[in-house]
């Protein structure tokens, strides 16, 4: 369970002009849950999983994971990235897996077998000796899918992972990601700016409003079996336009502040 | 892979067949001097000096000093690199010693080193140890500086500590930069050693060179410089090939 209470962020600069990226920012996600956080770009919803993952600290308010005060970047929470940039180069994707229980010390022969399981279970069975450069940029989030999960954390934090993907990857991953939160059911928080994804994957989907000093604006409650998570089903086009219309003013209102 | 090896070599052999070549016009026909001899002159004298000993013992001698002060500068520069590249205070700190030294030249400490240390040993291993220091410092520092914030925030959450997140993260990320660092400060060693040898030394290629003019053995001249060329070469392709090797395929150095 993750809850965020009264959370505030401040930027500070040197100039002088702070820019107050959250403020009063409350959230409740119950385990097992699938929530996404959906924003316009810029609203801040990164910056609310930087300071769940430990990554950042909040200015203002409290974060509580599992009942404990949030201290630092921890095992109980693994972070998949948008970008390929936090896979290890000189490691193969085996060796990108077995990382977090290596460093977990972990013995060898658990490391090797919980690496095969989650390799098979991304899909890249008999991969595992590939570097990532050898691999496209849709086996490159499963690898950091898979290092995730081999350290078998009880919550996901995921950055807009297939925000880099192209459509018909994207889609492919989103399915596979909900068999293994099936498989799995972590809790996961999901950022996201494309209401699809998030009607797509959710079991709950927060709105943010725009920034500066934002917070959520609407949570709705996402009731779909795995069948009607389909773009020509009724249910899901009834809380696609439902999204669509919270997001749209706070769109509106983010193009007339930058402009 | 194997036959990108062989068209390699293959390319590395002609090119240097042409090289041979290109000298061998340019003497006989020309330059026509005794003062630029061809390259059968010069290997036939190469073989004299190696049959004598006297090539070897000149190339052990220059090549042990390069070695000796390359690694001990290595060893230096790169904790320092790390520690300037890992924290801010140490940068700040050891700025003014890094962005100082690295516009005095080697080549410029010569005479200080020799006053410092005599005429042996001690003052070759200085300056190449001086030459090797900053390039490596200055290089390891770039690469700390270039690690992805991700892979370290990444380390974290997967249960990494701080030592881990140096070990296993921090110094793999970085050994590109440092083998680089150290293949450009192996550049300037041969430098280094040979104006060094020029100037003041008992032995030593710089130093054959230098006995040479006095007597004037144009053909040994040139036996030196084939030599300093020829070893230079290999160590380069030496290092190339363990940064490709620690790198990968994906290493931003080629």
């Amino acid at each position: 369970m993750i809850e965020l209470s009264k959370v505030g962020k401040t930027y500070r600069s040197m100039r002088g002009s702070d820019y107050q990226a959250l403020k009063d920012f409350d959230l409740r996600i119950e385990s097992g849950e699938f929530f996404c956080l959906l924003g316009t770009s810029g609203c801040g919803k990164t910056t609310v999983l930087n300071i769940v993952a430990g990554f950042e600290w909040q200015t203002e308010g409290q974060i509580f994971v599992n009942g404990k005060a949030l201290s630092g970047p921890g095992a109980d929470r693994g972070v998949v990235f948008q970008g390929d940039d936090s896979l290890y180069s000189w490691l193969s994707a085996q060796g990108n897996i077995e990382f977090g229980p290596r460093m977990r010390r972990i013995g060898p022969r658990e490391r090797r077998e919980r690496a095969a399981y989650y390799l098979e279970l991304v899909g890249l069975h008999g991969q595992g000796h590939k570097h990532p450069s050898e691999l496209s940029g849709g086996m490159k989030q499963r690898i950091q899918i898979a290092r995730v999960l081999a350290n078998e954390p009880e919550i996901l934090l995921m950055d807009e992972p297939f925000g880099a993907l192209d459509a018909q990857t994207r889609s492919v991953m989103q399915q596979e990601l909900l068999t293994i939160w099936g498989a799995t059911r972590k809790t996961v928080l999901f950022i996201t700016h494309d209401i699809d994804e998030a009607v797509t994957l959710a079991t709950r989907i927060g709105v943010m409003h725009a920034g500066p000093g934002s917070r959520l604006k609407a949570v709705i409650e996402v009731n779909l079996a795995p069948e009607q998570r389909d773009r020509t089903n009724d249910g899901y086009v009834a809380v696609y336009r439902q999204v669509h219309a919270l997001l749209r003013d706070e769109v509106a209102i983010a193009m007339r502040r930058a402009s | 892979m194997k036959s990108e090896t062989l068209f390699r070599l293959a390319g590395y052999a002609a090119g240097f067949v042409l090289l041979f070549a290109i000298w061998h016009v340019a003497s006989v026909y020309i330059v026509g001097s005794i003062l630029f001899p061809p390259p059968a002159n010069v290997i036939a004298r190469a073989i004299e000096l190696l049959q004598d000993g006297t090539l070897e013992e000149q190339v052990a001698i220059s090549m042990r000093r390069i070695l000796t002060g390359f690694l001990c500068g290595s060893a230096i520069g790169v904790p320092l690199g790390l520690a300037i590249g890992s924290f801010r205070f140490v940068r700040y700190l050891l700025e003014p010693f890094t962005e100082f030294f690295r516009f005095i030249p080697a080549t410029a400490m010569i005479t200080v080193a020799v006053i410092w240390f005599g005429i042996g040993e001690g003052s070759k291993i200085f300056l190449i140890i001086y030459t090797t220091v900053f390039i490596v410092t200055l290089n390891t520092a770039a690469g700390v500086g270039a690690i992805a914030p991700n892979k370290i925030r990444a380390a974290r959450s997967l249960g990494a500590s701080t030592r881990q997140v140096f070990l296993f993260v921090a110094l793999p990320a970085t050994a590109p930069y440092i083998l680089t660092g150290m293949r450009l400060a192996m550049g300037n060693s041969f430098v280094t050693i040979v104006a060094a040898e020029l100037i003041a030394a008992n032995a030593g290629l710089g130093k054959m060179i230098w006995d040479a003019r006095l007597y004037m053995l144009v053909d040994q001249i040139f036996v030196a410089l084939l030599t300093l060329g020829l070893l230079g070469f290999t160590t380069d392709r030496l290092f190339r090939w363990a940064i490709y090797t620690f790198a990968g395929r994906f290493s931003p150095v080629s």
